[in-house]
C-alpha cells in the first residue's frame, strides 16, 4: 500500500512502454518506441565504448605514439559514410539504416573477438572486461531493434551484401607486447569512432522519421 | 651566428693576407671589423629563432565548425608568423588553416567547409621569423571529441501562480544560436542553477533536454539569482551563462503538503503494525502487564442468575436455602463435614481457635479472619455436595479458577463406600465430576447427613441485610482460599507420595495447621448402607495421615468426653485400590490418647505458619510414644491435639 502511495505521489509522469512478448507474432510496437530503444541502445554503447578506450589509453598507451599508427587503420572505413552534418541529411533514411546495419554486422566478430581477447589478458581490469561484454550483448540488441525499423520503415529490403571483414585477429593475439596492445588500441578507437557514428545516425532519423525535423 | 662570423673572418684574413700587402690588408680588417661588430650587435639584441610553439585546444560549438587556438612561444626578438597547417586522416595533401581572424588573434577557425567529422586532423603550427622557424608538437584530433558549446541563450524567469495549483518559478532559455537541435544533428542537455542572493551555495538542478524549467521551493522576500548551461550528448559542458535575478513576491505560499501526506501514511502504517502487534500479541502483553484479576468464584455462584437479578435462586444456588435467612441457616454453620451415624453425631471443628468453648456446634466464623477458611472451603465443598439432595439444588456449579469442563448438571454420588475412597490429588480444587474433595469415611453404619459448613455462606445468610457486601467479602475469601488449594493441587500426581507432598504443601500454604485433601472422589455405591467418613486432620513429614474421628454434633470434648469403644477411627491406610481408592482400617487408640496428649499440649500454641512442622514433630514424637497395641501404627488421633490449639 505505501508503494502505491509512493507512486500515486512522486511518480507522475509515468509513461510506460508497450512491451511485445517475445514470439508474438502480431505484435508490433510503434516505432516511435523502437526509435526510442534503439537511440538509448546506441547512446549507452557509445559512453561504454568510450569510457573503454580512455581508461585503456590511459593504462597502456601513454607515450607509445599509437595515435599516430592509428590512421586510416579502421576496417569499416571502407564504408562510404556520412562525414558532416550535410552529407548525413541528403542521404536517403533508408540507406541511412543500410549503413547502420553494415556497420552493425562488420562489429559482431570484432566484439566477440575482443571478449574473449580481454577475458585472456591477465593483465587486463575487471571493468574493461565487463564493458567489453556488455557492449557485445547491447549491440546485439541494437541490431535486432534496427531490423525492426528497417521492417517499418523499408519493408522488403534485401539484405545487406556489403559487410566489412576484421582480419586483425592475429594482431591481437600477437606475441610481442607493443603490437598486441596497438591492436587492442586500434580496436578501441574504431569502436569508439562507429559506435559514435551509429549513435549520431540514429538520432538524426528520430528527428527525421519521428518528428519530421522538428525535435 | 658569431661561429659562422669567426669562420667566415678566418678564410678572409687568410687571404687578405696572403695575397695583399698593407693595404689590403686594412680594409679587410675594417670590413672584418664591420661584419663583427654587425654581429654582435646583433647578439646583443637577443635575436634569435622562435621558440616552439604549443597548440593549447581545439573546440567546436557545434559539431559542424571548429577552432584551435596555441600559444607562442619565444619570439626570438623578431617578429615571428604563425602558420598552422594539417592533414587529414586518409589524405596526403597539407593544408593551411583557412581563417585566423575568425576566432581571434593566435587561433585557426576551420569553417563547415573545411571540417570533416570522424576522420583524424593532423594539425601543426609553425613559427617563423628572419632568424629561423621551429614548429609544433603535432596534434591528433577528431572533431566529435573536442565539442563544447556556448552557453544557453535568452534566459527568462517569471514566477507564476496559477489558481489552485502551487506557485512556482518558470525558467526558460533557448540552445546557443548556432546549434541544430531541430534536425536531431545535435542532442543538448541543459542544467540549472540558482540560489537567493545572500546565499553562498549554488542549487544545481539537471533538467535534460527540455529548455524550461519549474522551480517550487522558493523562499518569499527573497531575490534568487538563476544561471544554465548545456553539454552535447556526448561533449563538455559549456559555462555557465548569463546571471538573471528575480525577485521572489512576500505573498508566495509554502506549503508543501507532500511532507504532511508522508507523514500521514507513515503514521497510519506504524498505527497499523502497532494495533497488529497488540492483536498478535495483546493477550500475552496485557496479561504481562495487567495480570488477570481472579474472577470471584464462589461455589454455587451463577452469574446468569445474578444477571436475572433472581435473588432467591443465586442465593439458593450459593447453598442458601432462602433469602433473608431464616433458621434453616443454622445448619449451614456447621463448620465442617458431618458423618452420622445417626443424626445425633456430628464432627468436631478442626481447630477451635476461633471458637472457644465451641468445639462442635457450628459457629458463624468471623468472615475477616483467614485462619482455616482453606480447610473449611475444602471441607465445604465436598459437603456441600454431599448435601442432601432436597437441600440444594441440584445443579449449582462454582465458576472455577482452572478452565475445566463443569459439569454442573451432575449430581455428584456423595456416597463413596468406605472401603473405596478414591483419592487423587489433582486436577482442580474446584468440585466437578472430576475432582471432589472427599473425606476419610467412618465405617458407620446407618444413614448421613452431609452439612456443608460453609462458613461464608453462613455470613451470606447472615448479612441479610448487605447481600452485595457479603458476596464481596465472600468472594474475596473464597477467592483466596480457593487460589490457595487450587494451586497446591494443580500438579497432580497419583499415589500416596505425590498427595503427601500436596499436603505438606497445603500445609505450609494454609496459615492453619489442617488441611483438608483434595481427594477426588470415585464412588460407586458398594455397600448398601452409606459409609461414613472421617476428616483427615493432618499429615506429618513421615507421611501419615492422622485423621479425625467423627465427633458428636452436641459438641462433646472429643478427647475426654468419648467412649472408645464407640469411637472407631480409621486412621491406617492399608492399601490403595484402583489406584484412586484408600482403604482404611480402623484403628482404636483411644486409649493411648492420654500418653498421647502431654507432648501434644506441650506443643505451643501459637498458630503460626510453621506451626505445621511443629506439630508434625509433636506428632511423630507423640506417635513414636503413643505406640498402640498393633505396634507400629503410626498414626494418631488428631483430637488429642485439639486442646493445644485451644
Amino acid at each position: 500500500m505505501l508503494l502505491v502511495v509512493w507512486n500515486l505521489l512522486f511518480c507522475q509522469n509515468v509513461h510506460s512502454l508497450p512491451i511485445c512478448p517475445s514470439g508474438a507474432a502480431n505484435c508490433q510496437v510503434s516505432l516511435r518506441d523502437l526509435f526510442d530503444r534503439v537511440v538509448m541502445l546506441s547512446h549507452y554503447i557509445h559512453s561504454l565504448s568510450s569510457e573503454m578506450f580512455i581508461d585503456f589509453d590511459k593504462r597502456y598507451a601513454q607515450g607509445r605514439g599509437f595515435i599516430a599508427k592509428a590512421i586510416n587503420s579502421c576496417h569499416t572505413s571502407s564504408l562510404a559514410t556520412p562525414e558532416d552534418k550535410e552529407q548525413a541529411q541528403q542521404i536517403p533514411p533508408e540507406i541511412l539504416l543500410k549503413l547502420i546495419l553494415s556497420m552493425l554486422y562488420a562489429w559482431n566478430d570484432p566484439l566477440y573477438q575482443l571478449v574473449t581477447e580481454v577475458g585472456g589478458m591477465q593483465e587486463a581490469p575487471d571493468a574493461m572486461l565487463s564493458r567489453a561484454k556488455e557492449i557485445e550483448i547491447q549491440n546485439r540488441r541494437l541490431l535486432e531493434g534496427i531490423e525492426k525499423i528497417v521492417g517499418q520503415v523499408h519493408p522488403g529490403v534485401k539484405e545487406n551484401d556489403v559487410f566489412s571483414v576484421w582480419s586483425q585477429l592475429p594482431s591481437l593475439q600477437a606475441a610481442d607486447e607493443d603490437s598486441r596492445l596497438f591492436a587492442f588500441y586500434n580496436l578501441l578507437h574504431c569502436l569508439r569512432r562507429d559506435s559514435h557514428k551509429v549513435d549520431n545516425y540514429l538520432k538524426l532519423l528520430k528527428c527525421r522519421i519521428i518528428y519530421d525535423n522538428n525535435c | 651566428m658569431a661561429d659562422f662570423a669567426r669562420r667566415q673572418k678566418k678564410p678572409l684574413i687568410h687571404c687578405l693576407s696572403q695575397e695583399k700587402g698593407a693595404n689590403m690588408k686594412g680594409n679587410v680588417v675594417s670590413t672584418t671589423a664591420l661584419v663583427l661588430l654587425f654581429l654582435n650587435i646583433s647578439l646583443l639584441n637577443g635575436q634569435s629563432p622562435p621558440g616552439k610553439p604549443e597548440i593549447v585546444k581545439c573546440r567546436s560549438p557545434d559539431k559542424e565548425t571548429f577552432t584551435c587556438w596555441w600559444k607562442p612561444g619565444t619570439d626570438g626578438g623578431l617578429p615571428t608568423n604563425y602558420s598552422l597547417t594539417y592533414q587529414r586522416e586518409g589524405e596526403k595533401t597539407r593544408y593551411e588553416c583557412p581563417d585566423y581572424i575568425t576566432s581571434g588573434p593566435n587561433s585557426c577557425f576551420f569553417s563547415q567547409k573545411h571540417t570533416t567529422i570522424w576522420k583524424i586532423y593532423i594539425i601543426t603550427v609553425n613559427a617563423t621569423n628572419r632568424m629561423g622557424s621551429s614548429a609544433s608538437d603535432p596534434l591528433y584530433i577528431d572533431v566529435i571529441y573536442i565539442v563544447e558549446p556556448e552557453p544557453p541563450q535568452n534566459l527568462t524567469l517569471e514566477v507564476k501562480q496559477p489558481k489552485d495549483k502551487k506557485p512556482y518559478l518558470l525558467i526558460k532559455w533557448f540552445p546557443p544560436t548556432v546549434i541544430d537541435v531541430r534536425t536531431g544533428w545535435f542532442t543538448m542537455e541543459y542544467e540549472v542553477r540558482l540560489k537567493p542572493t545572500e546565499a553562498d551555495e549554488w542549487e544545481v538542478h539537471f533538467a535534460g533536454q527540455q529548455t524550461h524549467f519549474k522551480v517550487f521551493s522558493l523562499y518569499p522576500g527573497h531575490r534568487y539569482l538563476v544561471q544554465t548551461r548545456c553539454k552535447p550528448d556526448h561533449g563538455y559542458w559549456s559555462k555557465w551563462g548569463l546571471e538573471s535575478s528575480i525577485e521572489i513576491p512576500s505573498d508566495f505560499p509554502t506549503k508543501d503538503t507532500t511532507v504532511w501526506i508522508f507523514v500521514a501514511v507513515l503514521s497510519a502504517v506504524i498505527c497499523l503494525v502497532m494495533v497488529l502487534a497488540v492483536a498478535l500479541k495483546g493477550y500475552s502483553m496485557m496479561t504481562c502487564i495487567f495480570p488477570p484479576v481472579p474472577g470471584p468464584k464462589i461455589k454455587g455462584f451463577d452469574a446468569h442468575l445474578l444477571e436475572k437479578g433472581k435473588s432467591e435462586e443465586l442465593l439458593s444456588a450459593l447453598g442458601c436455602q432462602d433469602f433473608p435467612p431464616t433458621s434453616d441457616c443454622e445448619d449451614l454453620l456447621v463448620d465442617f463435614l458431618e458423618v452420622y451415624d445417626n443424626e445425633d453425631e456430628q464432627l468436631m471443628p478442626p481447630h477451635s481457635k476461633d471458637y472457644p468453648g465451641q468445639g462442635v456446634k457450628p459457629t458463624h466464623l468471623d468472615p475477616d479472619s483467614d485462619s482455616g477458611h482453606g480447610s473449611y472451603d475444602s471441607h465445604s465443598l465436598l459437603s456441600e455436595k454431599c448435601e442432601d439432595p432436597h437441600a440444594y439444588p441440584s445443579t449449582f456449579h462454582i465458576p472455577e479458577v482452572n478452565e475445566k469442563p463443569e459439569n454442573p448438571e451432575e449430581n455428584i454420588p456423595c456416597i463413596p463406600d468406605p472401603q473405596s475412597i478414591s483419592k487423587e490429588g489433582n486436577g482442580p480444587y474446584f468440585p466437578t465430576d472430576e475432582s471432589k474433595s472427599s473425606t476419610w469415611p467412618l465405617p458407620q453404619p446407618g444413614q448421613h447427613i452431609f452439612r456443608s459448613p460453609y462458613h461464608s455462606i453462613a455470613d451470606v445468610c447472615k448479612l441479610a441485610g448487605d447481600p452485595a457486601g457479603a458476596l464481596a467479602s465472600l468472594l474475596d475469601k473464597a477467592e483466596k482460599d480457593i487460589l490457595k488449594s487450587s494451586k497446591t493441587f494443580e500438579t497432580g500426581g497419583e499415589g500416596k507420595v505425590d498427595e503427601q507432598k500436596e499436603m505438606e504443601d497445603a500445609h505450609s500454604e494454609t496459615k492453619q495447621d489442617a488441611s483438608w485433601p483434595l481427594l477426588r472422589e470415585k464412588a460407586p455405591l458398594i455397600h448398601g448402607k452409606p459409609p461414613d467418613y472421617v476428616a483427615v486432620h493432618k499429615v506429618n513429614q513421615d507421611g501419615v495421615l492422622s485423621l479425625y474421628p467423627k465427633q458428636n454434633e452436641n459438641g462433646h470434648q472429643p478427647e475426654k468426653s468419648r467412649a472408645p469403644e464407640g469411637n472407631k477411627e480409621y486412621a491406617k491406610v492399608s492399601g490403595v485400590m484402583e489406584s484412586n481408592i484408600l482403604v482404611l482400617v480402623p484403628h482404636a487408640q483411644a486409649t493411648n490418647m492420654a500418653l498421647c496428649e502431654e507432648p501434644a499440649k506441650k506443643a505451643p500454641p501459637s498458630l503460626e505458619q510453621n506451626q505445621s512442622e511443629k506439630d508434625r514433630a509433636s506428632l511423630t514424637a507423640a506417635s513414636s510414644n503413643c505406640r498402640g497395641p498393633l505396634g507400629g501404627l503410626d498414626y494418631l488421633d488428631p483430637t488429642g491435639f485439639v486442646h493445644s490449639f485451644h
